[in-house]
């Protein structure tokens, strides 16, 4: 029964830990688009050809295009 | 997956012939125009192909994007320009832009992507649930018009955005109702684990110094749900008592408010039983079920949202020496001379002092056909230019145009508008005054037996009695009937439509755009000479695709091409096709080329249009707008209700009576403006018709608001959407038949979920009155009875059987 004495302190704690993390994660916009990230992780964002068309455009970045 | 019948990018059918071709995927894709291939050309070259395989809708087709003006878009690279929009930190600029175009998930992953490889980006990131792309760039390597066009490229509009007042309140308030959620379900968890501890039944060998604790753990933390998470529940009954309304906050404050204080009184006092976890559960359920409401309430109301645009953002002005030059329309003045392209929109009240074209006013008017103006007649703000290029005085600007005239009586119309008690705070009146009551009685009851026992007999049945139940009977309804809604292509945006459904008894309907398709298409041909109707098509086709008027749209494309093709406003068009010069438009204008008789015309329905070359006239063209294929349908629905149907249209031509017959309205009223439009709404209600209203332009906008309940199409203008209470996404008359039956349903599921709730608090009430209830069963009571309401909500997330209808 003793341990009581010491876990009821610690959940207390524990308990307003996450009620701060959650505060913050609300208040920093987290929260705030409920649909995007669901889906956004079926995305293959290292796909190769977008890689690779990654590195050319960059290349023609450093010489720039008549026609811009 | 995208239909492969159709175009690879937008899904509309390939006309046939078409050329546009592309490799995509490892197959050859057809499009149906260089606009399409242009897009999908710019996202597999940036290597972004795989966003066709993720994507679960066909793309928007980048014509029905607003148009961009390049020198427009320079203007927003205008340091003063930029100053209310971009926040600039050194050289890192920040922005807010609102996407159309977005169809589902994949378009976010796309967006993000491209722009994170345009040099200078060094974020991007798009809230899919509300359109908005925060944008962080370098403002020495990439500007915001580039960035813009960018997003042009791969066949979204963008535009910077400046999140209004009302906008970031509510914000504000969504991100504190999840807090409040999220605080009271935590802070519930602890407090049930500390205070059932105390509870006889679980109680085993806990000694007192150990309950004294508990209690006042428990204490400790129901207090923040209380003060934190309940404080609107507080607010709302002590307006609702001053206004003397019993209401479900009344009701729920006062269960909250006592099981609190007579908890606090228990920890001091160490006797008496401990209701904290009640308090909890209350307050979690209550708040779960207003975020619920809220969140599906909110995620339509954003979509629909989008920035009121009637007006372009800028227009071309003619200085002293007539060269032209493109300036903010905020820095107009009366006065000034100005230069309305084909195409463009007009941005100001003004005369015409020069040129005449035909200008498409259906916007103010609801006329679909567009009206011929001449030098020295007035324009309107808001009207579209169709054919030639106009000068044009201003003469009022802003909250003096007759555009900005319908806003004002949109607001008066809003300020007016009826409102219906809802039948959940009906119900929850009666409840309260007999949970008082019978409390009272109860009290004196137990006060003539057992005085010290009287005061917690009352409270378990107060907190018994709770309307947990019955306050979550409704919001869990409409929330999933605006889901289910939403599926069907009905999107709600006021929460008070589907129980406002069951009063109404009279359906006003506008014509254009509603009815019927609101675009001109032709009905039939009638060749004069030895051609075919075919070829006289095609012909007319070569000669209107040189034309922005709506006629030239229904003519469709031909495969000819024609040259020298020449406008003559409000006559028609001329032009050589295959050397031989023909004329379409008037009758007198055409037949003016050959010099021959003005052909007959067989009946005066619709607009007659002719085609001739210099020997003689060669075909009728006869083009009208046609009647929804399911406007019948929905007709027929509406009567079946015994509803009154009317028909109510700016339209001045005979096309309204007729229409008024054919579908055997009760009645039909044509050439109306928008004032008496809302006058005869406002009359129809003061002789107590429930009034629905089916509209789409910006001259229905006022009777939108005004009426009981408002649905604009899916097609129409952003003003009629953002007033009315709900949009026919689908633009199909059929799905608003079977929304019908969905709210009829979602009325039904409300009216058991409060029959049940009722029910539950009746029964549980003798218990409580004879002192059985503990807070342990109390609490396990309440959960079932909500969790059934919820379950019986839930029975309305399945799709209607739709094909037992014919």
């Amino acid at each position: 029964m003793n341990a009581l004495y010491y876990l009821i302190p610690i959940a207390i704690v524990l308990v307003i830990a996450a009620i701060w993390l959650f505060f913050w994660a609300v208040d920093s916009g987290q929260y705030d688009d409920l649909d995007g990230p669901a889906h956004s992780i079926l995305f293959d964002d290292e796909d190769p050809a977008h890689t690779a068309a990654q590195k050319t455009a960059q290349s023609t970045d450093n010489n720039p295009k008549p026609n811009d | 997956m995208a239909d492969l019948s159709g175009c690879y990018h937008c899904g509309l059918p390939v006309p046939a012939g078409s050329t546009w071709q592309l490799e995509v995927l490892g197959a050859p894709r057809q499009f149906c125009c260089p606009g399409c291939h242009a897009v999908c050309q710019s996202i597999v070259d940036a290597g972004l192909a795989s966003y066709y395989q993720h994507r679960s809708e066909p793309s928007a087709n980048p014509q029905d994007l607003p148009k961009v003006i390049s020198d427009e878009l320079a203007l927003l690279d205008r340091r003063d320009v930029q100053e209310d929009l971009v926040r600039h930190e050194g050289d890192s600029s920040e922005c807010l832009l609102l996407v159309e175009g977005i169809s589902c998930a994949a378009c976010g992953w796309l967006i993000e992507r491209h722009l994170r490889q345009v040099p200078g980006v060094s974020e991007a990131n798009l809230n899919l649930s509300n359109h908005r792309l925060s944008l962080r760039w370098q403002a020495s390597q990439a500007k915001l018009s580039q960035l813009i066009s960018e997003l042009r490229r791969i066949g979204y509009a963008a535009q910077p955005y400046q999140p209004d007042q009302a906008a970031q309140q509510l914000q504000q308030e969504n991100r504190r109702a999840l807090r409040q959620l999220g605080l009271a379900g935590l802070l519930w968890m602890q407090v049930m684990m500390a205070s059932m501890a105390t509870w006889p039944e679980f109680n085993i060998d806990l000694s007192a110094d150990m309950h004294l604790i508990l209690r006042w753990v428990s204490l400790f933390m129901t207090t923040p749900i209380v003060l934190y998470c309940c404080a609107d529940f507080f607010r709302g009954a002590l307006r609702d008592l001053r206004t003397r309304r019993l209401t479900m906050d009344v009701s729920v404050s006062l269960a909250i408010g006592v099981a609190y204080v007579a908890g606090i009184w228990t920890c001091f006092s160490g006797n008496g039983e401990l209701y904290f976890d009640a308090v909890g559960m209350f307050a979690f359920f209550l708040l779960a079920g207003r975020y619920l409401e809220r969140r599906a309430r909110e995620r339509t109301a954003s979509k629909t949202a989008q920035l009121v645009n009637l007006l372009p953002a800028s227009c071309l002005r003619l200085n002293a020496s007539g060269a032209s030059e493109r300036v903010l329309l905020k820095e107009l003045a009366v006065g000034d001379l100005l230069e309305v392209l084909p195409g463009s929109v007009v941005p100001a009240d003004g005369v015409i002092s020069q040129g005449q074209s035909s200008l498409d006013e259906s916007l103010l008017t609801g006329e679909y056909l567009p009206v011929l103006r001449r030098n020295g007649e007035t324009v309107h703000a808001g009207t579209l230019n169709v054919e030639g290029p106009l000068q044009i005085r201003v003469t009022a600007l802003g909250d003096a145009s007759r555009l900005s005239t319908i806003v004002r009586l949109l607001e008066r119309a809003q300020s007016e508008k009826p409102r219906l008690a809802e039948l959940a705070d009906q119900v929850a009146q009666y409840f309260l005054i007999s949970v008082l009551l019978l409390s009272a009685v109860v009290a004196y009851a137990w006060w003539q037996i057992e005085p010290e026992r009287a005061l917690w007999i009352v409270l378990a049945v107060l907190v018994a009695t709770c309307p947990c139940a019955l306050s979550l009977a409704t919001p869990t309804a409409l929330t999933t009937a605006t889901g289910t809604l939403h599926g069907l292509g009905l999107l709600l945006t006021r929460g008070h439509v589907l129980e406002t459904l069951g009063h109404i008894n009279t359906v006003v309907l506008d014509k254009t755009g509603t009815l019927t398709e609101g675009k001109l298409s032709l009905r039939e041909i009638r060749p004069l000479a030895a051609l075919n109707p075919e070829q006289c098509r095609s012909l007319a086709a070569a000669l209107e695709a040189h034309s922005e008027h709506p006629i030239a749209r229904a003519l469709g494309r031909g495969e000819q091409h024609a040259d020298n093709v020449s406008n003559h406003p409000g006559l028609g068009l001329e032009g050589c096709v295959d050397g031989q010069i023909l004329r379409i438009g008037q009758p007198a204008f055409v037949c003016a080329l050959s010099g021959c008789a003005i052909p007959q015309v067989v009946q005066d329905s619709g607009q007659w249009l002719l085609l001739g070359n210099q020997r003689d006239p060669l075909a009728w063209f006869v083009l009208d707008d046609r009647l929804r294929s399911d406007a019948l349908a929905l007709i027929d629905t509406f009567r079946q209700r015994g509803w009154r149907c009317e028909l109510l249209s700016g339209d001045s031509g005979p096309m309204v009576a007729e229409l008024g017959q054919q579908l055997a309205l009760d009645a039909a009223l044509g050439g109306q403006t928008p004032a008496a439009k809302l006058a005869h709404v406002q009359a129809l209600q003061q002789q107590d018709h429930k009034v629905l209203m089916l509209g789409d332009g910006v001259n229905d906008v006022p009777v939108l608001a005004a009426a009981d309940i408002s649905i604009a199409m899916g097609s129409a203008t952003d003003l009629a959407k953002t007033s009315a209470d709900a949009v026919l996404l689908s633009n199909r008359l059929d799905s608003l038949r079977h929304s019908l039956a969905v709210a009829q349903r979602t009325r039904t599921v409300i009216r058991q979920n409060l029959a049940w709730a009722c029910l539950y608090n009746l029964l549980v009430l003798p218990f409580a009155a004879i002192g059985w209830v503990t807070p342990g069963w109390a609490a396990l009571g309440m959960s079932i009875s909500s969790l059934l309401v919820v379950l019986n909500a839930l029975r309305l997330s399945h799709q209607p059987a739709l094909k037992e209808q014919p």
